[in-house]
């Protein structure tokens, strides 16, 4: 079966079976390995993309199911020597990486996350994180980082990381 | 060392940007399609005997390129005792062993020509538990135990028992046998503790120019090369060993396990090979942190001194020795850290069982001793009437206090320690408050633990562009040592800016011997290095500079890139102007330095059968937890948790505080809810995220945390290892305040509500040891 769909921004077209989890498709196909493959079940969250701007595990969606959508992996928002993220600039100055293999899935799901609710409150922020496992730095840095992004987003009357594809 | 002024504290990590890009390369993000993929035929029961092994079908199967087993690599390794084979020979020992593995184009080709190999197991009749391996005539988990190669001389063996380490100071009996004593026993028993780094072991080798390369993500490069040596019978020379960043290790790649085998695939087929464990696999054949039993007797006085104190503990190995034939050794630093005792004997046996074998993970078997010390000291203070936190204000070691092997601490900590933590009390407040009903318990617990020192090399090459290259062993796991305190240290000695030092990723054809990354040794041993290399680099620079200056090298200082007359700022001249002088006359300026152990005394006799027999540097740490129980559910919330670390010098308080969160949080997963059993039939039953519980976000808190400077250590700078120790002292502190909020004691973990409610309603077996004899020397080889 082909499967055509935008990846990062590109027409990608893909033969084979249709089954096939788009991680698959990403890492051995198109070296895209920013995107990890941890648990392959939909726990960890370590594998999330946006998927027609919806944060998703690419390891529990089947190739066909991305006909003609806008796939962007962590490669794709913020690319080359462009800006990072505000959230990716956020974690960065706040030190919060340790082995880092989380991270790329944590900033796909938080950053659709901040988009769609601004005015989220700390707990909600947590809630929203049980999809994406940490095994190395106990969250709370994680959190405050969002919090704070939130809040300084809302000061200066902005959406964080405006709006992206 | 005066360089500490010229110190950048909180250095920003220089590998978080790529990481949260997603372009760092892990070992598992370097495959290539033109690599061939192995897989391996496991075993499907826990103990037999191989009939037939033919695997000549395998090989005629589409894209295979090589089929290896036992035979092809029948070297022996292990850690004090070499009883391990790359892949069964003969013998299975547990559920999961590799015994066979095919190389093929790809891993579905490699996957289907599993089904073609033949293969004949005669099961025998499984040992799982420590109590039955310890039966007079159990079943040889090892028979052939007597002709193995012992690599570390004087722990004592037999049968079922791979390690024992024996520690005894003072007349114990004559301490039980005083007439004002209380004598007060306790059981314990854990289960294991699963690490789940997010990148599993992965291992990528190749054959070049006679000689293995293997690529892979782990703590330990000189130890992979050692074992892909003895295994394939090579000299380890012939062995290099590269490590990319690590995505988590925790210890449990702090020992080689699958890297050998692509080196092996790698020379008989002459491609490059990467075999990668599943998740599944991975988890089925976890290094875990072991499962042990823990019997502990104290003699204490009316008032409150511990007279004599003996201890067993049965630490489970698996199939093979492993890291626990060495950790049996800290016991005598663990049950025998912490307080002040008159006299006191405790052994800790490694017992080999047909299960997965265990491993190291941070903190090793600190983390239930911990807890069982803890609990231990609480049951002490309710059957004589003690206040908790005064019993241990007493009784903490202080300065001139002997452990267990006569070692003698030096320096008052733990106590003020203790102060510490009542003092971030206050300033916190406590949350009682929060319980709303729930049955409430507060506890502060004590831990010992140390830093694991020994051999690692630094060779520091100075640029003419001014910049340091750094080339060590050291391994990047995520705990930043690497992209953190190492460039600071350097940067610190000379007078660099610390972007301007380059750090090698570890290549054992390129760095000295070390011995891996664990135990909070980076910075310490590592660390001493690279100033020890740094000492020739700055005589070398200042030697060449008083040259060209005319000044004598002793009034010249390192400062902000320059060589400087003392007292002058911006005299002299800068590094690179001295750098090119030094390479057109003398050559280049490089420097190398070495560090090890120091052997601080134990008393002679007091240990036997240790690896270490006393702590170089010991590290303490003071834990303190609220929880509200629901006595309904058997939920533990924990409401707060407090940490006073003795981290000697903090070089990166921020970097520190970020360990402590997540050690922390590990330790919570430990105590509450991670939980490894064992089917019927010997496998691990937790083998995905499904069953294993992780801590998720909603189910930790932020950790209030004091660093406590100025203890002594013989670390660069007066550092200790931060990274391990935060998990150490967590079961004990929610061990201790779950027993107060129910009021029960605890005896075992994790505390899953299930388990909870069945203490509560006093319908949990206390644990019973039969195979722990009631005299301490019963349970010992003699
Ligand atoms: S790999 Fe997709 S959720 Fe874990
Ligand atoms: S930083 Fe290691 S898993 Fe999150």
């Amino acid at each position: 079966m082909t499967v055509t769909f935008q990846l990062n921004g590109e027409d990608c077209r893909f033969h084979g079976d249709p089954m096939t989890p788009l991680v698959d498709i990403l890492r051995q196909e198109r070296f895209l390995t920013g995107t990890k493959a941890v648990c392959r079940e939909g726990f960890c969250g370590a594998c999330t993309v946006h998927v027609d701007d919806e944060a998703v595990p690419s390891c529990l969606k089947p190739i066909a199911l991305v006909q003609g959508c806008a796939v962007t992996t962590i490669e794709g928002l913020s690319s080359g020597n462009h800006p990072l993220h505000p959230l990716q600039a956020a974690f960065e100055a706040a030190d919060a990486v340790q082995c880092g293999m989380c991270f790329p899935g944590m900033v796909m799901s938080l950053s659709a996350f901040v988009r769609d609710n601004p005015h989220a409150s700390r707990p909600e922020i947590k809630a929203a994180m049980v999809g994406n496992i940490c095994r190395c730095t106990g969250y709370e840095r994680i959190v405050d980082t969002v919090a704070d992004c939130l809040d300084q987003a809302r000061k200066a009357g902005q959406l964080v990381g405006g709006v992206h594809v | 060392m005066s360089e500490l002024s010229a110190t950048v504290m909180n250095l920003p990590r220089r590998d978080a940007q790529d990481k949260l890009r997603g372009r760092t390369k892990y070992t598992n993000d370097r495959i290539r399609p033109d690599m061939l993929h192995a897989v391996l035929l496991r075993s499907t029961v826990p103990a037999g005997r191989i009939r037939k092994l033919d695997v000549s079908a395998a090989l005629r199967c589409p894209g295979v390129r090589a089929v290896a087993t036992g035979a092809d690599a029948p070297g022996l390794y292990g850690i004090g005792i070499a009883d391990h084979p790359l892949l069964a020979i003969d013998t299975i020992r547990y559920h999961g062993e590799p015994i066979a593995v095919i190389a093929a184009e790809t891993e579905k080709q490699a996957r289907a020509a599993l089904a073609a190999i033949v293969l004949e197991v005669e099961p025998l009749a499984p040992v799982f538990t420590m109590a039955e391996a310890l039966q007079p005539a159990a079943r040889l988990v090892h028979e052939g135990w007597r002709g193995y190669e012992v690599i570390t001389e004087g722990g004592a063996r037999a049968g079922n028992i791979a390690w024992e380490a024996k520690s005894s100071r003072g007349d114990v009996d004559a301490a039980f046998a005083r007439p004002d004593i209380r004598i007060v026993e306790s059981s314990f028993t854990v289960g294991r503790q699963s690490h789940v780094p997010f990148e599993p072991r992965v291992a990528i080798g190749s054959w070049e120019d006679g000689r293995a390369h293997i690529q892979t993500s782990t703590q330990v490069p000189w130890t992979v090369r050692n074992v892909t040596g003895r295994v394939m019978q090579l000299p380890p020379g012939r062995v290099r060993v590269t490590v990319p960043p690590v995505g988590g290790g925790f210890g449990l790649k702090f020992d080689a396990s699958i890297e050998p085998i692509t080196a092996l695939l790698a020379r008989m087929t002459g491609r490059t090979v990467v075999l990668e464990n599943t998740r599944q696999e991975e988890m089925a054949t976890c290094l875990c942190r072991e499962n042990a039993e823990i019997r502990i007797r104290s003699a204490v006085t009316p008032e409150g001194y511990i007279a004599g104190r003996e201890a067993v503990v049965l630490m489970d190995c698996g199939a093979y020795g492993g890291e626990q034939v060495f950790l049996t050794t800290m016991t005598a630093h663990t049950l025998g850290g912490n307080y002040k005792v008159g006299a006191m004997r405790l052994v800790s046996r490694a017992v080999y069982t047909n299960t997965p074998p265990n491993g190291a993970f941070r903190a090793c078997n600190g983390v239930y001793n911990t807890f069982a010390l803890e609990r231990h000291t609480d049951e002490i203070c309710d059957a004589l009437g003690f206040d908790p936190m005064e019993f241990r204000k007493q009784n903490v070691l202080g300065d001139g206090d002997l452990g267990a092997t006569g070692q003698v601490f030096e320096a008052d900590v733990l106590g003020p320690m203790l102060d510490r933590m009542e003092a971030l009390r206050a300033s916190t407040g406590t949350s009682e408050a929060k319980a709303d009903g729930r049955l409430y318990g507060i506890a502060t617990t004590v831990g010992t633990w140390f830093v694991f020192v020994g051999p690692s090399a630094a060779t520091v090459n100075l640029n003419a562009d001014g910049s340091a290259t750094l080339v060590t062993s050291g391994v990047e796991i995520g705990s930043g040592t690497m992209v953190q305190s190492l460039p600071q240290i350097v940067a610190g000695q000379l007078g660099l800016a610390p972007d301007q030092v380059i750090v090698r990723e570890a290549d054992t054809d390129a760095a000295g011997l070390d011995v891996g990354v664990g135990g909070g040794r980076t910075t310490v041993s590592i660390g001493a290095a690279s100033i020890a290399a740094c000492a020739e680099v700055r005589e070398k620079l200042l030697r060449t500079a008083g040259e060209m200056l005319q000044t004598r090298p002793e009034d010249l200082v390192l400062r902000d890139g320059r060589v400087e007359i003392t007292g002058r700022p911006g005299s002299g001249m800068s590094i690179p102007a001295v750098v090119a002088h030094a390479q057109a006359t003398t050559g280049p300026i490089t420097g190398s330095g070495a560090f090890t152990a120091r052997n601080t005394p134990a008393m002679s006799g007091c240990a036997m059968g240790h690896f270490i027999d006393a702590l170089d540097i010991p590290v303490f740490v003071v834990h303190e937890a609220e929880v509200a129980v629901d006595p309904d559910t058997g939920h533990v919330e924990v409401l707060a948790y407090r940490v006073v670390q003795d981290v000697g010098r903090a070089l990166n308080p921020r970097a520190i505080l970020g360990q402590i969160q997540g050690g922390v949080v590990q330790g919570l997963g430990y105590a509450l809810h991670e939980e490894v059993t064992l089917t019927v039939d010997g496998r691990i039953a937790q083998d995905d995220f499904e069953t294993y519980r992780l801590p998720l976000a909603q189910d930790v808190i932020p950790v209030a945390a004091d660093l406590y400077e100025g203890a002594p250590s013989m670390g660069p700078l007066g550092t200790k290892g931060a990274g391990e120790v935060p998990i150490l002292a967590v079961g004990a502190a929610i061990g201790c305040a779950v027993a107060r909020a129910i009021g029960k004691p605890v005896q075992q973990l994790p505390l899953t509500p299930p388990r909870v409610l069945r203490l509560l309603h006093e319908r949990e077996p206390p644990p019973e040891f039969p195979h722990i004899a009631p005299g301490w020397a019963a349970n010992t080889l003699g």
